[in-house]
């Protein structure tokens, strides 16, 4: 296990340096490329640590304090599906610089594609939930 | 069969951590998170199918990296016609299905941010400094990917060259991790005796089999629902897949005539091509390209962003392009557009594919006319290659 341990973490810094220095050719072009690339590599940690991941925390909380048990599940799964699928939705729908026309690409209407995604997950959640309520309901009977 | 002390321990972290923060006012601590999905064998399962996607994605990616800057050494076959199509619709297909197994796996270690004190010692603080490194390529890389297949540039700089030199930075970090991880990662994945031993939470919302299948989930709905820009079966399926069946000819254009301001030379009554080898220069109108032997081939559209459409193609096989000009197949030529200024205006066809009976000058697609957006009046359609170097609107060709 020694061994391995050595090889990856040579190999590893070997290709970490090699990324940094190609990583140096791009940047160091000028400051502004530098302040971009900058932000794209931080922004994606700074954005999960301080909003994403407390969301998850406080969203749930809010699933243990008010959704019933049997329902936990579905809904925390429907949940994070939804969360997913608007967060792929995103580069699609949200366009802030325009970009040229293409024909039979980004033409679809996405808006619809994604409000009849999450009807068919949360349509799915409740099906679950339902099952689960009379299980559940059985089993406490029982 | 309740066996409380199981139960607390699972109970939703989220819980405990509101708690204890809100009644004694502090910042989290890492004992504070309690939830099942902060378990190690959590985060190794998680850890090894992230480790696997990014594999998967900078495999395939330096592949196409290298077939549009081939090192000495490289050589792409042409055959079969869907590698590309296959290498590249993974490329973007495991990336998708990265940013779900991302997002779970650093859920699953959220509570060491906590930890404390921040910093033990100097190999500590390396340590900690690396992760910051990885989960930033890692980001930097879904992130830039993901915004790039929807064209949707929220950056100055040029992405193949960023997104590349990234990709080095990613994979290295991920290995240096691996190493230091190793001894948690061989512990969190080796199989316990007793298969049982989880009992389902009583207070909070996913057991440790609960998370991961939930994270299952969510990357194979992140899946079905963009890979029908490549995968046919998905096409209608998918709504979030970024081509539509709208383009001329049944083909989705990524750069319209008008957009290369070709269309007035490409519709010239006496537009010729022509074609340089070492015996001199031949000229050929769109007649005596008509007139030539008209080869069909079956070949896939194949762009770097990971759709791609299979289409019939017809024109001048380019093997006997080349012998009608005194040359003979197998050179390697060089591709030059009526377009003067794009990126993508030039390309250069190895031998391998020029020597390919299924490499055509393309002059009609799906039985008609080559649409203008597509390349009219000649095009360059060649097997397993990506749909930037299908040069369209060809205006000379150069043996090298």
């Amino acid at each position: 296990m020694r061994i391995a341990r050595a090889g990856f973490a040579l190999a590893g810094l070997a290709m970490l340096a090699y990324g940094g220095w190609l990583g140096w050719a791009v940047i160091s072009a000028s400051t502004e490329r530098a302040v971009q690339v900058t932000a794209w590599f931080v922004g994606g940690p700074l954005l999960h640590d301080g909003l994403v991941a407390p969301v998850v925390g406080v969203v749930g909380l809010a699933l243990t304090r008010w959704v019933p048990r049997p329902w936990r599940a579905p809904v925390a799964v429907a949940a994070v599906v939804s969360a997913i699928l608007t967060l792929l939705a995103i580069p699609l729908l949200w366009h802030p610089f325009g970009v040229g026309t293409n024909p039979g690409l980004h033409d679809r209407d996405y808006a619809t594609g994604l409000a009849v995604a999450l009807g068919v997950v949360w349509i799915c959640a409740v099906a679950t939930g339902f099952v689960l309520g009379r299980r559940h309901r059985g089993a406490a009977e029982a | 069969m309740r066996r409380p002390t199981h139960a607390l321990k699972a109970s939703f972290s989220a819980f405990n951590v509101a708690k204890a923060s809100f009644s004694a006012l502090r910042p989290p601590e890492e004992s504070d998170f309690r939830s099942a999905a902060h378990h190690e064998r959590v985060t190794a399962r998680v850890g090894l199918w992230l480790g696997i996607a990014f594999a998967v994605c900078f495999v395939t990616g330096l592949l196409s990296h290298f077939i549009q800057q081939p090192p000495a050494w490289f050589t792409w076959p042409a055959e079969p016609v869907n590698l590309y199509r296959i290498t590249q619709g993974l490329h973007v297909i495991s990336g998708v299905a990265a940013i779900p197994l991302l997002l779970a796996k650093l859920w699953s270690v959220f509570p060491k941010l906590f930890s404390r004190p921040i910093v033990r010692n100097p190999l500590h603080a390396l340590e900690r400094g690396s992760i910051l490194v990885l989960s930033g390529a890692a980001f930097f890389e879904l992130g830039t990917g993901i915004f790039n297949v929807a064209q949707n540039y929220l950056w100055g700089f040029y992405f193949p060259t960023a997104h590349y030199a990234v990709a080095w930075v990613a994979i290295g970090s991920i290995l240096v991790h691996v190493a230091v991880k190793l001894p948690v990662i061989r512990r969190g994945l080796v199989r316990l005796g007793a298969p049982e031993e989880e009992p389902a939470p009583t207070r909070g919302t996913l057991s440790r089999r609960g998370f991961l299948r939930n994270t299952w989930l969510a990357s194979g709905a992140a899946v079905v629902a963009t890979a029908g820009a490549t995968v046919p079966l998905l096409r209608d399926v998918s709504p979030l897949a970024w081509r539509s069946n709208k383009g001329p000819q049944g083909v989705p254009v990524n750069k319209t005539a008008r957009a290369a301001r070709v269309t007035e030379l490409a519709t010239a009554a006496d537009f010729r091509l022509e074609v340089l080898t070492p015996a001199g220069t031949s000229r050929f109108s769109l007649a005596d390209l008509t007139a030539m032997r008209q080869a069909t081939a079956e070949l896939p559209i194949a762009c770097v962003e990971g759709w791609s459409q299979l289409a019939t193609w017809s024109g001048v096989r380019i093997a006997d392009l080349l012998r009608a000009a005194g040359s003979e197949p197998g050179v390697s030529l060089y591709v030059v557009s009526l377009e003067r200024k794009g990126l993508y205006s030039r390309s250069t066809l190895p031998g391998t594919h020029t020597a390919d009976p299924d490499t055509l000058l393309a002059l009609r697609l799906n039985g008609e006319t080559l649409a203008l957006d597509h390349g009219y009046p000649c095009r360059i359609i060649a097997p397993s290659r990506p749909g930037v170097l299908q040069t369209k609107w060809v205006r000379r060709l150069e043996v090298q």
